[in-house]
């Protein structure tokens, strides 16, 4: 593994452009429209259907997005390119209907912080722009220093998370094809909360069916922190023993300790374990802007569900794998589209006057590739307790595929459309 | 319009003023829920509520109910009785799926009721 960083970037194509487009936005006092203004912080699956939502439902409203890549890349299906069957092109949507049907403004840039007391959130370029309500969407952090091994500029451009799709999908892709038959990918999982319980599961499924394919001496070894598999565990463990059997090895209680980069050793509680890959993923928290917001465990942020206003201060939204989850609520897509359009409703109730829905009602529906073309899901859904005032799980509602099938991979990809379409469309 | 296609549609009438009796009564009482389970909310059935469950419908349906992925069936402009009973029958294990029979289970029937009242009322 030799790329170095040019290469490196420029394999996803979707750079972060610090802050060039932002400037032309002026400074706080510059508003667009006369209605009151909303900033959105994160243009993801979060925050993209917060701000279409928006527009759809307060078509007066005055819609700002600030996101610092140039083009939407899904991380769910991303791992069907690290398997082969999908390429970085069928994952990349444009933010361009978002600005022209819409007329929501794309700000391409780095926002750092939200001044509460100004109103404004800072740009890295130095600018400001002006909010009446803000929503933050800014997904995850990786929390490096858990990893002493990998906390370093050097050893973060040879082992990768590919856990926000983009270049680092790219480069991991490529280190699998670069590995000999018979070598080891090892993917090493956090306790939960961690963004998507079952995307770990999926990658393994999908390096394996690679393997399988091209190189069938190799080994896929999952090492995971929590005790058993935390999502969809029946079936993905009967997709490695029949669909993969002598490439999966699962090991559960296998917490990622640090990483000797020297050796490319991963250290375990419990003994080490040499990679030819190794694809650690850090433990997560709530992305650094939302910060000043984080009221739980040190990591994430607790929100009024009725509002997804923060706990702990009126007026700032927000959404997605940044929240402290409510009980058996994923760090999904899908769940962060649904915390959007609740959030959207809310905003667009509160600037107009009127009381926000006392009863939201959430749905989550999360597919897994357990090869190109079999599939599995997860679904709940979730409505408001006004007692415990929180989101519950609808009971007898919900659950799990009773078989992967090919079927779940057509409505898997249909899915993938149209919540693509739903958020940027 | 083939065959089979005839004798659903004919069943549907036949059953239509049924369904929309049952689900009438039903919806003026809320769900009983059970002792120590979870105490929602009562549904927000006014046109903002409807349109924001209805949301929860399109990750997967599309904006507004129009598909635009294929597979999955869009739901803009479904006859709003025919949208009742496939959610019933999906509940009931009455029409295969793969997925729809856990979701539907998740809306009460004043909620399906009024659901299919927006479907319908939606542009294809």
């Amino acid at each position: 593994m030799t790329m170095n960083r040019r290469n490196f970037l420029q394999a996803g194509g979707a750079v972060a452009a610090a802050g060039g487009v932002a400037t032309m936005i002026g400074c706080a006092s510059v508003g667009g429209g006369r209605g009151p203004k909303v900033v959105i912080v994160g243009g993801g699956y979060g925050g993209a259907t917060a701000a279409k939502y928006i527009k759809m439902w307060g078509p007066t409203i005055d819609v700002t997005l600030i996101e610092r890549n140039t083009s939407f890349i899904s991380c769910p299906i991303s791992n069907l390119v690290l398997g082969g069957s999908q390429t970085m092109a069928d994952i990349t949507v444009s933010y361009d209907v978002l600005q022209r049907k819409y007329g929501i403004k794309i700000v391409r840039g780095d926002a750092i912080a939200v001044d509460v007391e100004k109103k404004v959130v800072r740009m890295a370029a130095g600018d400001a722009i002006a909010y009446d309500r803000v929503i933050l969407s800014p997904g995850i952090d990786f929390m490096y220093e858990a990893l002493p091994g990998l906390n370093n500029a050097a050893a973060q451009e040879r082992y990768f998370h590919a856990w926000k799709a983009g270049p680092q999908t790219v480069a991991l892709r490529r280190q699998l094809e670069a590995m000999p038959d018979g070598g080891v990918y090892a993917i090493a999982i956090p306790e939960a909360p961690y963004r998507c319980p079952p995307g770990p599961y999926e990658r393994a499924c999908q390096v394996a069916a690679y393997f399988k394919k091209s190189k069938p001496k190799s080994k896929v070894l999952i090492l995971d922190a929590n005790m058993d598999v935390t999502s969809k565990a029946g079936l993905f463990k009967k997709a490695w023993a029949e669909m993969y059997p002598g490439i999966v090895e699962y090991r559960g209680s296998s917490k990622l300790l640090d990483v000797d980069t020297a050796t490319s050793t991963a250290k375990l509680e419990f003994g080490d374990v040499k990679a030819d890959v190794l694809n650690a993923l850090p433990p997560m928290k709530a992305g650094s802007i939302a910060n000043p917001f984080i009221t739980a465990n040190k990591r994430w942020c607790e929100v009024n569900w009725l509002t997804y206003e923060a706990k702990n201060v009126p007026g700032v939204h927000l959404l997605g794998d940044a929240l402290q989850i409510a009980p058996a609520m994923p760090k999904s897509a899908h769940m962060a589209n649904n915390h959007g359009k609740t959030c959207a409703a809310a905003v667009v109730a509160l600037l107009t006057g009127e009381q926000p829905n006392q009863s939201p009602t959430l749905n989550n529906t999360c597919y897994s590739f357990l090869s190109a073309d079999r599939v599995v899901h997860v679904a709940s859904i979730h409505k408001y307790d006004e007692k415990d005032k929180t989101m519950k799980t609808v009971p007898g509602s919900g659950g799990v595929s009773s078989a992967a099938s090919e079927l779940e991979a057509q409505y898997a990809m249909a899915w993938a459309k149209n919540i693509w379409a739903d958020a940027l469309g | 319009m083939n065959k089979k296609a005839i004798v659903l549609a004919s069943t549907l009438l036949m059953t239509c003023g049924l369904v929309t009796i049952a689900y009438a009564q039903a919806s003026a009482a809320p769900a009983p829920v059970a002792p120590g389970g979870p105490a929602f909310a009562p549904s927000n059935l006014t046109p903002n509520g409807v349109r924001s469950m209805a949301a929860t419908c399109a990750a997967c349906h599309g904006t507004n109910g129009v598909s635009v992925g294929g597979a999955i069936g869009g739901l803009a402009g479904l006859n709003k009785d025919y949208f009742v009973i496939q959610m019933r029958h999906f509940r009931e294990g009455k029409r295969d799926a793969t997925l729809m029979h856990q979701i539907s289970k998740g809306y009460s029937d004043a909620e399906t009721i009024a659901l299919a009242e927006f479907f319908a009322a939606q542009k294809r």
